[in-house]
């Protein structure tokens, strides 16, 4: 033993080297048995179970993939998914019992929000002066009408009165005044805002500013008011905050019988304001019209394009009118709208008829014109067999005796290659210069406002060559060009067959309707039969008209044409005046002609070959351009033709004319 | 009644056409069923080209699955176009009905009938991107190509020979749902064994006289008849192997003869400048072929000798030959 030595292959026992702390901790565990055991069950069970849920997931995922395969189809149609969500603008019918409303007057800027959403903002400059006018569902908060009504102008708050008093009672109103809204705010008007329970409203002063929330019929949920200090400044922005209870659904809607037009009407009447009776509880006015069948009907196939944009009143007077024609057929209605807008999809349901909605393309005319294409190619599209489409506006009142206009004339433009269109306005009819509903004219102009297009013409010359959407040309002057219309001649009733109640639109305004639509010859006898119908072909026209002028009487060419007196007092002669005409292209003298009997003067329409014909005094008055016009020959040489010249040029004198 | 009814829509295909038009959408399909029988009702829309379409029946996602055995049903795998058959009305089972006045032709009609649409959405892209022709002269062309195509069609309609589209017309169907301005010519497809010796003299009968005539039925069958206004009419004969099918091109001049490939394809049935007409189902296989993968640049020069990736060079017709495979009028 003592020689023992210690092994050099042996480390020495020494101090203990520090040992890493994970083979201290290793081995400490290692020793505690039942810790050991439970850190490797445990670690056994956890990747068990997330294998377990992988695999599930895997399944899952394979189950849902094939469901939405369906039928073997590879394709995702992304845009069924999109159609079915549908846009839930409703309030849910939750424990919200209370509306949190703002209400924002001021100089320059108005906005409403109602629960946080601004349902009303417009700061824009020059624009949007006077009172502004939102209507809520008294149940759901669901914003039914926004209006403004510039009551700074004249007879907007003449407008205002109408459209609240069609408002239903109950109905949650919202009134805010940007910029001024007092300077033509007359009694009527201040009368119905006291009634409404507002202090401020009837006593609105100069650039005063005015927060209004309350109820129709009930009372006033909250007002602010500031006074403009000076005549030079305004009144101090106001902001009303106020908390509008909600009434149950039952309380806000009418109790009418449960029929599937009521059931349209109460659809209707539970998202839109402003229509007056149609949602009146008592006694709605009928949606549903049962005008007299058409005997004979020729156009009972034809498909009828309502090219519409977003003027939902405009749209439901015109389709009530539209359907209460003889002889209409509503399943081949269809209504184009220009945008994806709400309200005028509405009207369209509430008729039961087809809308359409398409994403507006360019801008002003153009948008227009792009628009007139698409609703065009559909309804071709659409009906396929049909040769003829009806073309409407929704700024148009139709006619009840419409389609038995055209069934009694629509022979002809499938008979006439020399026809380009059968429309039911004359341009020259108003009520001074139009009598006969029976007569028939061919003119060379396309009136548009009601009319018929061929599908040849459109298929094969319009369609293929309509302008792209960066042209800004207005659709019906390209279709008046000499390219387009190529010589052919349109056919038009002497008493209109519908009338252009539209006030507000791109090429419209107030004062252009006053001078040139408002005393329009509508026709408003039903059945009338039209005379002579074949006489309007080329040929037979021509016929027609050399007997017209032989039989016409020469009027005095000494007297002056624009006075009635140049017309003696008798009733339904023929008579004849002579104008001079030098060339094809000249309308001097007509247009001076038109312009003192006030009918259309803004560009030359109504002729044919020279020729005008319209009424004066209840008699049939022709007037022949020399020598442009064929008819020339039919002047007696003593007659010397009327030449009239127009006033020398003012400074400032109008411009290019302006067209619907 | 008791029975339980399913109702398939869809949105309109008629107004694919054009920009963006969104409308309410259309019955396809309803399936009714009691106990152990159903009824399948197929609603055929009319279309632009005197013919019916039936839709797609897709099963949206809460729908039973279930239903009926769906796989077994007659229609539905695929949109359908049909002619317009006449009807008439008869009595079954003391019931009246209508059925079409030739049963069998409709009923033949049913296997065939597989419809595709034509791609809008991406017409509409190309041509935002390449802008339009819409000059006089590119009207015009488009003009005359369709009344020529209309020609043809009814006149192999009359002779009952199938056709497609082919080469720049197809081209023009897949690319931009128009007729391409610049292609100068209108080409059709004819299976080999479709032949009849009667084409030519029918074509020669209204108004298409013969141009040239190129191969023979055996090998590279090639017609070109002429139309109106300097535009052809070419028809090219498909020829079948096990794994692919090809035609033949001739070269005049040189007697030199080319052979292009195309892989296996069906017809179906599409709308083209409102006719009911065929294309290749496997449309994308068809043009990369002919066009390669840069179809969706439009190419104003091309060449048919040189610019189709399937083109391969075939031999030569023997001079002996000549006299018979190439006949120019």
């Amino acid at each position: 033993m003592d020689d023992w030595k210690p092994s050099s292959l042996i480390k020495p026992f020494g101090a203990r080297k520090k040992r890493s702390w994970y083979l201290t901790w290793k081995y400490k565990l290692a020793n505690q048995r039942a810790l050991r055991r439970f850190c490797q069950t445990g670690a056994v069970l956890f990747l068990l179970v997330t294998v377990i849920v992988n695999i599930k997931l895997i399944l899952d995922t394979r189950r849902a993939i094939s469901e939405a395969n369906g039928d073997a189809e590879p394709e995702q149609d992304y845009d069924e998914a999109l159609g079915r969500l549908e846009p839930s603008r409703r309030r849910g019918s939750g424990p919200r019992r209370v509306l949190d409303v703002e209400v924002y007057s001021s100089r320059s800027k108005v906005y409403v929000a109602v629960d946080g959403t601004t349902v009303l903002e417009d700061e824009a400059r020059e624009q949007g002066r006077g009172i502004h006018v939102i209507v809520l569902n008294q149940a759901t908060g669901h914003v039914m009408a926004k209006r403004v009504f510039d009551t700074y102008s004249p007879h907007e708050d003449e407008a205002m009165v109408l459209f609240l008093n069609m408002v239903a009672p109950g109905r949650v109103l919202i009134c805010t005044v940007k910029d001024e809204g007092s300077f033509h705010l007359k009694d009527t008007a201040k009368a119905l805002l006291r009634s409404l329970g507002s202090q401020a409203g009837p006593a609105l002063g100069w650039r005063d500013t005015w927060a209004f929330v309350g109820r129709k019929g009930g009372p006033v949920l909250g007002e602010k008011h500031s006074k403009s200090p000076a005549l030079s400044s305004w009144g101090d922005p106001v902001l009303l905050k106020t908390d509008v209870p909600l009434s149950s659904a039952e309380e806000a809607e009418c109790h009418w019988a449960d029929t599937e037009l009521n059931r349209r009407r109460r659809r209707f009447c539970s998202k839109v304001e402003g229509y007056g009776s149609v949602c009146s509880c008592k006694d709605p006015t009928p949606i549903e019209f049962s005008p007299d069948p058409l005997p004979d009907n020729k156009v009972l196939n034809v498909p009828v394009a309502v090219i519409a944009g977003n003027r939902p009143n405009y749209l439901y007077r015109m389709l009530r009118s539209l359907l209460s024609a003889q002889g209409v057929s509503p399943q081949m209605i269809t209504v184009f709208i220009d945008g994806y807008y709400e309200e005028p999809m509405d009207v369209v349901a509430l008729f039961g008829l087809r809308g359409i909605q398409h994403t507006p393309i360019s801008i002003k005319n153009a948008r227009v014109s792009q628009h007139y294409k698409a609703s065009l190619t559909a309804t071709f599209n659409l009906f396929p067999e049909a040769k003829f489409a009806v073309v409407l506006e929704e700024d148009l009142d139709i006619a009840v005796d419409f389609f038995s206009f055209l069934s009694q004339s629509i022979h002809l433009l499938e008979e006439d290659d020399s026809l380009y269109c059968i429309s039911a306005w004359n341009d020259q009819g108003y009520e001074h210069t139009a009598e006969d509903p029976a007569l028939l004219y061919r003119v060379e102009t396309m009136p548009g406002l009601g009319w018929v297009l061929r599908k040849s013409l459109y298929k094969e010359e319009l369609e293929p060559k309509w302008p792209t959407p960066e042209k800004l040309w207005d659709w019906d002057m390209w279709m008046r060009m000499p390219e387009q219309r190529r010589g052919r001649e349109c056919i038009i009733p002497d008493v209109s067959r519908s009338y252009h109640f539209g006030i507000v639109g791109l090429n419209m305004n107030g004062y252009f309707h006053e001078a040139y639509f408002k005393k329009h010859k509508f026709n408003t006898v039903p059945g009338v039969q039209l005379r002579n119908v074949d006489s309007l072909k080329k040929e037979a026209y021509e016929v027609e008209i050399h007997r017209l002028l032989s039989e016409a009487e020469v009027l005095d060419h000494s007297k002056n044409p624009c006075e009635d007196s140049f017309l003696p007092d008798t009733e339904g002669h023929t008579y004849v005046a002579f104008i001079r005409m030098e060339k094809d292209d000249d309308f001097t003298t007509w247009t001076q002609l038109a312009k003192c009997l006030h009918i259309w003067d803004l560009d030359v329409r109504g002729n044919h070959r020279g020729l005008w014909r319209l009424f004066r005094k209840k008699n049939h008055f022709l007037v022949v351009g020399v020598p442009a016009s064929p008819y020339s020959v039919k002047k007696p040489p003593s007659i010397t033709p009327i030449f009239l010249e127009p006033p020398p040029k003012e400074e400032g004198a109008p411009g290019a004319a302006e067209q619907t | 009644m008791g029975f339980q009814c399913l109702k398939i829509e869809s949105k309109d295909p008629r107004l694919d056409g054009i920009d963006s038009l969104s409308g309410t959408e259309i019955p396809l399909h309803y399936i009714c069923r009691l106990a152990n029988h159903a009824i399948h009702l197929v609603v055929f829309h009319e279309r632009s080209g005197n013919y019916l379409w039936h839709g797609h029946l897709r099963l949206k996602g809460h729908m039973d699955r279930k239903f009926v055995p769906f796989r077994k049903l007659r229609f539905g795998r695929y949109p359908g176009a049909f002619d317009r058959p006449e009807l008439q009305q008869i009595t079954v089972d003391g019931l009246e009905v209508f059925i079409p006045k030739d049963p069998v032709h409709f009923l033949e009609e049913i296997p065939h009938s597989r419809f595709i649409e034509c791609r809008y959405k991406e017409a509409r892209a190309f041509l935002q991107q390449y802008l339009d022709d819409n000059t006089v002269e590119a009207m015009a062309f488009r003009k005359n190509a369709k009344e020529l195509l209309q020609l043809a069609a009814k006149t192999l309609k009359k002779l009952g020979v199938r056709f497609w589209l082919s080469s720049g017309t197809c081209l023009g169907w897949y690319r931009q749902c128009n007729i391409i301005p610049y292609s100068k010519d209108v080409d059709l497809g004819i299976f080999i064994q479709d032949y009849k010796s009667d084409i030519i003299s029918a074509f020669q009968d209204v108004g298409l006289p013969l141009k040239h005539k190129f191969g023979k039925v055996e090998d590279s069958l090639e017609l070109s008849f002429q139309g109106k206004d300097d535009i052809k009419l070419d028809i090219f004969f498909f020829y079948e192997e096990t794994d692919h099918m090809w035609n033949g091109g001739t070269q005049a001049k040189t007697g030199k003869k080319f052979k292009y490939l195309f892989p296996k394809f069906t017809l179906c049935w599409t709308e083209f400048v409102d006719m009911k007409i065929h294309v290749p189902c496997e449309t994308i296989e068809y043009i990369e072929a002919n066009y390669g993968k840069t179809w969706k640049i439009p190419v104003k020069t091309w060449d048919w000798k040189r610019s189709p990736p399937n083109v391969q060079p075939n031999g030569i017709w023997p001079i002996s030959e000549w006299d018979e495979v190439i006949q120019l009028y």
